[in-house]
């Protein structure tokens, strides 16, 4: 008679059915998403189809976004041109999608530098405390009122225009929420029982760091982080608009709409896609964000730092 | 108090000798010879010879030692005379004067309308949690916070401009034709401000001399009104004072779609045109605004929450 209950069984069984199993618990996972936050599971799905299509542009994307019919500018949509032509005869849709690459990807860049940055610099705020804690918060206070693109505007008059002069001057006024929020966090979870527990037991700071301390952090720092993207990804339009980033041949939303502004009676649609474009991005990011947020904290929810 | 206030102008100072530094170090970094820069902005002409450019440096006081130049520019930046545009030959203090009036009517008239829209939706939504109202209050203060101003700005244009023909689609003259800027502008802190609102709102609700107000017997409105309204605003405020700053100087986009002659556009095409001395001006305006906003914020705290008062009277 065959003992289920012996090691080898044991050891076979969860090996042998991982892989449905995990199937399984995503399935539920998402089962319970759908029942009690339907937002975060929409917004995903939103953002995720918008991440897709960017990733695939090269081989989606139905032409080439500078290909130019002169003949046929300002033309409306065709089997051949789903959302019409430009000013001067480029298929939108391409322009959308190639252009869509350039703002997602600065934004997700730049807020990835200001993380790693405000993380760094919040942690050795809380760490070292005194007369650096106090320099270093000063000059978060001063920053958070200072509009981002007037240093952007500095920047350009000093380096030129460019994505990386707009990725450097939108990190330089980008990081003060995260290191004023891992400040705050750190100080917090220091003062903990479990930490003093932690030392008392002789745990090594590096370890009581990478067991207590980020993982506390991270799901905080995550929802900032998808709470400021939207931010981001309509500061980088911006300045686009105004011409300071992306540089022709290259497009990005912003650029186009600041691109189609002059035809605005002529031709309305040239300025909705693209801002409709930043506008459903911006949202189901953001929504992301919130719908995470809401998992932390029920007092939370839908409020945060709010520039 | 005293030693507070004093406190926060020195950082004032500090911080607007640092941005003046900053500023005057512009033309040495941007061209090779800020000079020859000048030279082609005043006259048009690239091919002057090198004993013009040495008389010139003369005149301008550019020889001196680099610190020698900083005192004296600051000594007269003190007194407001950042000497005259390159573009206009016209004093840059009036310039920024008159661009700074503009903003402020701008930037007050969005982020008042902003507050008065978000302080009874953001409470109502706080009394009624869950309820139908709050959904959507929620749902619409999601969205407006997504909406790019540069994209809101150009449809309202054809909108009420083009199409109906209300309103001025650009300039800036009279009251309507602050109308449409504001509104593209206060789209955006609307949401926030909705948001931290009724979050704060939740927090008054809950706090103990709330609840014991409501068990002495007061109505939910004298309750509100007597109790819960100062204390719940105070967040809101300080947003609407970042917001403030941020958009004194950094309305340039709509600035630029509206034509309206404010501080940021004002830095902006000094950019564009190379114009130094409106440029440092405008950003040390700017500056200044932002650190004088932040500084009466706090002020403001003191006087509305005594535990700040205490605080700060302790420090």
């Amino acid at each position: 008679m065959l003992q289920l209950d012996t090691p080898m069984a044991l050891g076979k069984e969860p090996r042998m059915n991982s892989t449905a199993a995990r199937v399984q618990k995503a399935g539920a996972f998402v089962v319970r998403l759908a029942k009690y936050n339907r937002t975060l599971l929409l917004s995903s799905c939103v953002f995720g189809t918008v991440f897709m299509l960017l990733l695939l542009t090269s081989w989606i994307a139905p032409h080439d976004p500078s290909a130019m019919t002169l003949s046929d500018r300002f033309s409306g949509p065709s089997a051949e041109h789903w959302l019409g032509l430009d000013h001067l005869g480029r298929d939108i849709l391409s322009r959308l999608l190639y252009g869509g690459q350039f703002s997602v990807s600065i934004a997700a860049i730049t807020l990835a530098l200001s993380a790693l940055i405000g993380t760094v610099l919040g942690a050795i705020s809380a760490r070292v405390g005194g007369a650096l804690d106090e320099f270093i918060m000063r000059i978060v206070d001063l920053m958070i009122s200072f509009p981002d693109v007037l240093v952007a505007l500095f920047l350009v008059a000093i380096l030129g225009p460019g994505y990386g002069t707009m990725i450097l001057a939108l990190v330089i006024t980008g990081w003060t929420p995260f290191a004023r929020m891992t400040r705050g966090l750190a100080l917090e979870i220091n003062a903990k029982d479990y930490i003093r527990a932690a030392e008392i037991l002789g745990c090594s700071r590096t370890y009581i760091i990478l067991h207590h301390v980020i993982p506390n952090i991270l799901r905080p720092l995550a929802t900032i982080a998808f709470l400021r993207f939207g931010h981001k990804l309509i500061t980088v339009g911006s300045l686009s608009f105004l011409g300071l980033g992306v540089q022709p041949p290259d497009t990005d939303w912003g650029a186009m709409l600041a691109e189609a502004l002059p035809y605005l009676d002529r031709a309305p649609s040239l300025v909705l896609i693209p801002g409709l474009a930043i506008f459903v991005t911006a949202l189901s990011i953001t929504l992301i964000g919130q719908g995470l947020e809401a998992h932390m904290d029920d007092k939370m929810k839908w409020r945060h730092d709010g520039k | 108090m005293p030693i507070f206030i004093l406190r926060r102008l020195a950082v004032l100072a500090l911080a607007l000798l640092v941005v003046s530094f900053l500023v005057f170090l512009i033309p040495y970094v941007g061209e090779a010879d800020p000079v020859r820069a000048l030279a082609r902005a005043r006259f048009g002409r690239l091919d002057l010879d090198a004993a013009s450019i040495e008389a010139l440096r003369i005149e301008l006081g550019m020889n001196r030692p680099f610190l020698v130049q900083y005192l004296d520019w600051l000594g007269k930046a003190v007194t407001g005379d950042f000497g005259n545009s390159y573009m206009s030959r016209e004093p840059v203090i009036e310039q920024i004067w008159s661009a700074l009036k503009v903003s402020l009517v701008l930037t007050l008239a969005a982020l008042g309308f902003a507050f008065a829209v978000a302080v009874p939706s953001g409470s109502m939504a706080a009394l009624r949690q869950g309820s139908v109202y709050d959904t959507v209050t929620k749902s619409l203060s999601q969205a407006f916070v997504a909406v790019p101003e540069y994209w809101l700005a150009p449809m309202s244009i054809l909108v009420f401009a083009l199409y109906l023909g209300w309103l001025p689609s650009a300039g800036w003259r009279g009251p309507a034709s602050v109308v449409l800027p504001a509104l593209a502008l206060s789209l955006r802190p609307m949401g926030y401000f909705m948001q931290v609102m009724r979050a704060s709102m939740i927090d008054v609700l809950n706090s103990p001399h709330i609840v014991a107000a409501h068990s002495r017997g007061l109505s939910v409105r004298r309750t509100l009104i007597a109790h819960g309204l100062r204390n719940a605003l105070l967040p809101v405020i300080t947003l609407f004072s970042v917001w403030m700053a941020g958009l004194l100087g950094g309305a340039v986009v709509i600035e630029v779609i509206f034509a309206v002659p404010g501080m940021g556009r004002l830095v902006y095409s000094a950019i564009v045109n190379g114009d130094t001395p409106v440029l440092q001006a405008g950003l040390i305006g700017i500056v200044t605004c932002a650190v004088l906003i932040n500084t009466v914020t706090d002020l403001a705290y003191t006087v509305l929450n005594p535990v700040v008062r205490i605080d700060n009277a302790a420090a």
